[in-house]
């Protein structure tokens, strides 16, 4: 049987008195579409966090094909083959379209510390082919501050995967969308994830952007793993209904 | 358009000795080593987004590394001279690296104390810098002693250096930079490691402002503590903003415009400090952007009623 391709092991997280997370163990298959979900504060960001290298754990291992990347700082772990997308949009905004994807191209290629040959002729054709995989083609030569959101957020996956990475971590890809942007959204992820053969490991609240693709669930809740399986498994156990279901019947109360 | 006026300036600063007198000669090549040292300082503040307060360090290292290497350690000024920028760039490694893990004001904070470590030096190793005094007698013996060789000398190094940034600033180094100005989070996420990017930056910044300080000091043949105050940190930032920070040649047009106010001001008043700083206090509220805004201000406007 293959390696998982990403194996974490009794990882804990304390913000002073506060235990983030708790023990927690995973592990993700390779081609696997993995949802980690769970309510307000149950420790999605804190998790996703430490994994990319962000946070330091204080205690448990994470590794990556094997390999231990614990406490790795996010530059190496991105050479290795992880990319990340953040929960706020985040591009080069003062840069265009195209450079922002031919700065990603040279740093994961290790290709920063070139301080002679003009930097627009590096790697073009390869950024336009990855713009024209997201859907932005039309908009190179446009400044990335000023795109619409959810390009901004199309532009961020064309950054990710510029490095060819094995392992896809997306904090929240639906974030600030309305609920039909969301949906694409994540088919386009999904469609691209499939392409090319990736790992995807993504947070999300939204229920019915985790149902439509994710093939299995992760379920976190005040800081401990739930529950975990294929979304059916999942959706039918107790523990999770009633987490889930509380919180969503106050949220839906809220917003009336 | 831009590299044609560049190409301009050029040839004009190639007849200029031939037109000037030698105490404006003087005051050429003064133009020419602050305009060095401010686009060395704006590789950090304007591309970098390092604002550092400290740049003096480095200009003040290059200045008396040529003078303690030449004068004291009896090297031939020529040795001295090229040693003095890789002086100024191993200064910058340690201060570098011991500043860039922070950012914002306590970076600048950390290159401003370090700059006034460095000055505490030279005013207190007596037997090494001159104390008080300085090092004087620096003027260069043979070719380089007559005014017009070495202002073409300092033409050849600053422009050289200057087209060394400039192509720094546009190769795949100067895209991270800019990158990591903007996001530097997200930078790291694509596989760069910000801290020494930042390092390397500083330490480039380094060298270049130690070239300037060399160049300086040969020309006005005396080295001084005060070179290293924290005043002396204040020129870059005030040439670099009236010039214009996002613009690459901007702080060389700002460079030009401050030693020149001096200059014609110091004549004219001895509360010249007090005149000067409502000039720049002016030109400052009018050009956010600096004297390299006025063009494309003037060319808006002039478009604006073409087209009314």
């Amino acid at each position: 049987m293959a390696e998982p391709v990403l194996q974490v092991r009794g990882l804990s997280k304390q913000f002073g008195g506060l235990l983030a997370l708790c023990d927690v163990n995973l592990q993700v298959e390779r081609g696997e579409f993995r949802a980690i979900i769970g309510p307000n504060g149950a420790g999605k960001s804190t998790f996703f966090n430490t994994l990319s290298g962000w946070l330091k754990a204080n205690a448990g291992r994470v590794l990556f094909e094997g390999r231990d990347i614990t406490g790795h700082p996010p530059h190496r772990l991105t050479r290795g083959g992880i990319a990340r997308t953040f929960q706020i949009t985040s591009v080069f905004a003062g840069m265009s379209v195209l450079e922002n994807v031919q700065v990603a191209i040279l740093g994961y290629r290790g290709q920063t510390w070139r301080p002679w040959t003009p930097a627009r002729t590096q790697h073009g054709e390869l950024a336009r082919e990855l713009l024209e995989r997201v859907g932005l083609a039309g908009e190179v030569g446009r400044q990335a501050g000023t795109l619409s959101h959810g390009d901004q957020k199309r532009l961020e996956l064309a950054i990710a995967l510029a490095g060819n990475p094995r392992l896809l971590l997306l904090d929240e890809p639906t974030a600030g969308m309305t609920a039909r942007e969301r949906l694409e959204s994540i088919h386009l992820v999904h469609r691209i994830a499939g392409e090319l053969g990736l790992t995807v490991v993504f947070t999300e609240h939204d229920m019915a952007v985790v149902f439509a693709v994710a093939s299995h669930i992760s379920v976190l809740h005040q800081g401990r793993l739930l529950a975990e399986g294929t979304p059916e498994a999942v959706r039918a156990n107790p523990e999770v209904q009633q987490v889930y279901l509380g919180e969503a019947v106050i949220e839906s109360e809220q917003r009336t | 358009m831009k590299s044609a006026l560049a190409g301009l300036a050029l040839l004009a600063a190639l007849g200029l000795p031939f037109a000037l007198s030698e105490f404006w000669i003087f005051i050429a090549i003064e133009v020419l080593a602050f305009a060095l040292y401010a686009v060395s300082f704006n590789l950090l503040l304007g591309f970098g987004g390092m604002l550092s307060f400290g740049h003096a360090a480095f200009f003040g290292v290059g200045a008396y590394a040529v003078a303690i290497l030449w004068k004291k350690a009896g090297l031939t000024m020529v040795l001295a001279f090229a040693a003095a920028p890789l002086v100024a760039a191993l200064v910058a490694i340690v201060i570098g690296y011991l500043s860039v893990k922070r950012i914002g004001i306590y970076f600048a904070m950390l290159t401003f104390a370090f700059q006034m470590l460095l000055y505490t030096i030279a005013l207190k190793a007596g037997w090494l810098t001159g104390g008080d005094d300085g090092i004087t007698g620096l003027k260069p013996a043979g070719l380089l002693g007559d005014p017009v060789a070495y202002y073409f000398f300092a033409l050849l190094l600053s422009a050289a250096a200057i087209y060394l940034i400039h192509r720094l600033v546009r190769s795949p180094f100067g895209y991270a930079l800019q990158a990591l100005k903007g996001n530097p989070a997200r930078l790291q996420y694509v596989g760069v490691d910000v801290r020494r990017h930042r390092l390397a930056t500083f330490v480039v910044a380094g060298a270049f402002a130690g070239l300037a300080g060399a160049l300086f000091a040969l020309s006005s043949g005396n080295v001084f503590p005060n070179w290293l105050n924290w005043t002396a940190s204040a020129t870059p930032i005030v040439m670099a903003v009236l010039g214009g920070i996002h613009s690459f040649l901007g702080p060389v047009v700002g460079a030009a415009v401050y030693v020149l106010l001096e200059v014609v001001i110091s004549g004219k008043t001895e509360y010249w400090p007090l005149v000067m700083g409502c000039v720049i206090l002016l030109l400052v509220l009018a050009l956010p952007d600096g004297l390299s805004g006025l063009g494309q201000l003037l060319r808006r406007q002039f478009r604006g009623t073409g087209n009314g």
